[in-house]
């Protein structure tokens, strides 16, 4: 219970006292797991809505692995990506390992199969239903595809917010392929599992808190243009 | 808009769930279809309206009996309509956004049809709150709104009150009257059909039983499955 006590008041403290390295953490958390989820957005939101929409030989196979790749354990894509770009990997001559930019590449391996699989459930769901009226009211396939997009927006925002839950909490893909170092590639979950190790708890606490804090920020932003455009 | 339908079959599989030789419909006409369940009815209109396709046989819209579907000109409210996650209002009015309406033009469009149909109070409303009566009459504004020239009802008044569907009903002879759009309604109102229909039309098993004027189909039908029909009697 003290730890827990103490650790609350060390982070408050930290956080009125700017502590440098605090920030440059959560700065590259930030950067980080928002640019693995704008890519990932980008590649999953599209896919989605095709696969939504058409169909093609193979579908169901791709539809499986998509839905197994949701559920992707952290540490194997960051072990794939890190075979891939170590220095005698296949695309070693790069020179990406223990960079944020492969620790980007390994999240947007994470949360793109996330935004994917959870856009084509909501335009399998829609989509239909939208053509048939865009039709009786004389939208053209263009208009149609953007009266679709116009009404899954709430439930595509939520699978970005769900995307970037993941990002922004998982440890195992940030750790094998940017390791932790410090002024680097060190993020807001890997220190919190190295000052555990350390045996530092009030600075893990404390750094947990501004991680939860920092989620629900976004959350609640996101939820309130949900709500406002529902 | 005159319509022919020539030897239309649609098939799901081993099952032919509409089989129509031949049916007109007359510029500026008000056809009532009606049909026990699983007539073929809904599909029927589905067809016309272009958002199925029939596995034979051809339509022809207009005088000049073109084979293309003018999407622009025709619209169906459904059954159970679909209503865009907006307020009522901007449901009406996307039909006239589409079609590149000024604001103004469209806000005075929206008026007359809220004002008409008795949705002033709930232009702000989000469409996903109304009951389902005023989800019907929202979805039946904006199918209006255009002023498309043919109407395709699927049970336009199965969740509506007594008083307002006497309202709808003067509404839809109005238009069609008034503004000579041509009106396809489904009802399992007989008496509804007695009121509006110029012409009748039963459907069952996917066949056209009967068609003819209301007044003789729905009074003398010729045809026993007709008549069962109007008494009341279940079709096999
Ligand atoms: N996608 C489909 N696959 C298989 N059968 C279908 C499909 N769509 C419709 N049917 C069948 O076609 C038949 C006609 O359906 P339709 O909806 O046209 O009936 P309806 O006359 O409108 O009935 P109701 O009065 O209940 O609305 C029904 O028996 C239905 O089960
Ligand atoms: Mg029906």
């Amino acid at each position: 219970m003290q730890e827990i006590a103490r650790g609350l008041q060390e982070a408050i403290k930290m956080l009125l006292s700017f502590d440098p390295e605090i920030y440059e953490i959560v700065g590259l958390s930030l950067r980080v797991s928002l640019s693995s989820v704008i890519i990932s957005t980008c590649l999953g939101v599209p896919i989605g809505v095709l696969l939504g929409l058409y169909d093609f030989p193979g579908k169901r196979a791709l539809i499986r692995t998509i839905y197994t790749l949701m559920s992707l354990p952290p540490v194997i894509a960051g072990l794939v990506v890190f075979l891939f770009i170590m220095r005698k990997g296949p695309l070693g001559f790069m020179g990406l390992s223990f960079t944020p930019t492969a620790m980007i590449v390994a999240q947007v391996c994470l949360v793109t199969p996330i935004i994917t699989g959870l856009t084509y459930n909501i335009v399998k769901d829609k989509a239909d239903r939208v053509r048939r009226l865009a039709l009786t009211l004389g939208a053209g396939r263009r208009e149609s595809v953007k009266l679709l997009i116009y009404e899954l927006r709430v439930g595509i925002l939520a699978a970005i917010v769900t995307g970037f839950g993941r990002a922004i909490s998982e440890v195992g893909a940030v750790m094998l392929v940017g390791g932790n170092i410090v002024g680097k590639t060190r993020v807001m979950t890997t220190y919190i599992a190295q000052l555990q190790r350390m045996g530092n708890y009030d600075r893990a606490i404390a750094v947990g808190l501004v991680l939860l804090l920092i989620a629900f920020t976004i959350n609640a932003i996101l939820y309130n243009i949900q709500e406002k455009n529902a | 808009m005159k319509i022919k339908i020539e030897n239309i079959k649609k098939t799901y599989g081993e099952r032919t769930v509409l089989d129509i030789e031949e049916l007109s419909v007359e510029e500026g006409s008000l056809l009532g279809v009606i049909g026990p369940n699983g007539a073929g009815k809904s599909t029927l209109l589905n067809i016309i309206a272009g958002i199925e396709r029939q596995t034979e046989g051809k339509l022809y819209y207009g005088e000049n009996r073109s084979e293309t579907i003018p999407y622009r000109e025709i619209t169906m409210v459904f059954q159970s309509p679909y209503l865009l996650h907006t307020t009522a209002e901007k449901n009406i009015a996307y039909p006239l956004k589409l079609r590149g309406w000024q604001d103004a033009a469209i806000n005075k469009r929206v008026e007359e049809l809220t004002e008409e149909l008795g949705l002033v109070r709930l232009r702000k409303q989000k469409a996903w709150t109304l009951s389902s009566g005023e989800m019907q009459k929202v979805a039946l504004a904006r199918a209006l709104s255009f002023r498309p020239k043919l109407l395709l009802l699927d049970e336009p008044t199965a969740n509506i009150d007594p008083a307002t569907t006497g309202e709808l009903e003067r509404m839809m002879t109005k238009i069609n009257e008034r503004e000579g759009t041509t009106i396809i309604i489904i009802t399992h109102n007989l008496s509804q059909a007695k009121r509006i229909c110029q012409n009748t039309a039963l459907l069952h098993n996917g066949k056209l039983v009967e068609e003819g004027p209301a007044s003789v189909l729905l009074k003398q039908p010729k045809d026993p499955i007709t008549q069962a029909f109007i008494n009341g009697e279940l079709l096999i």
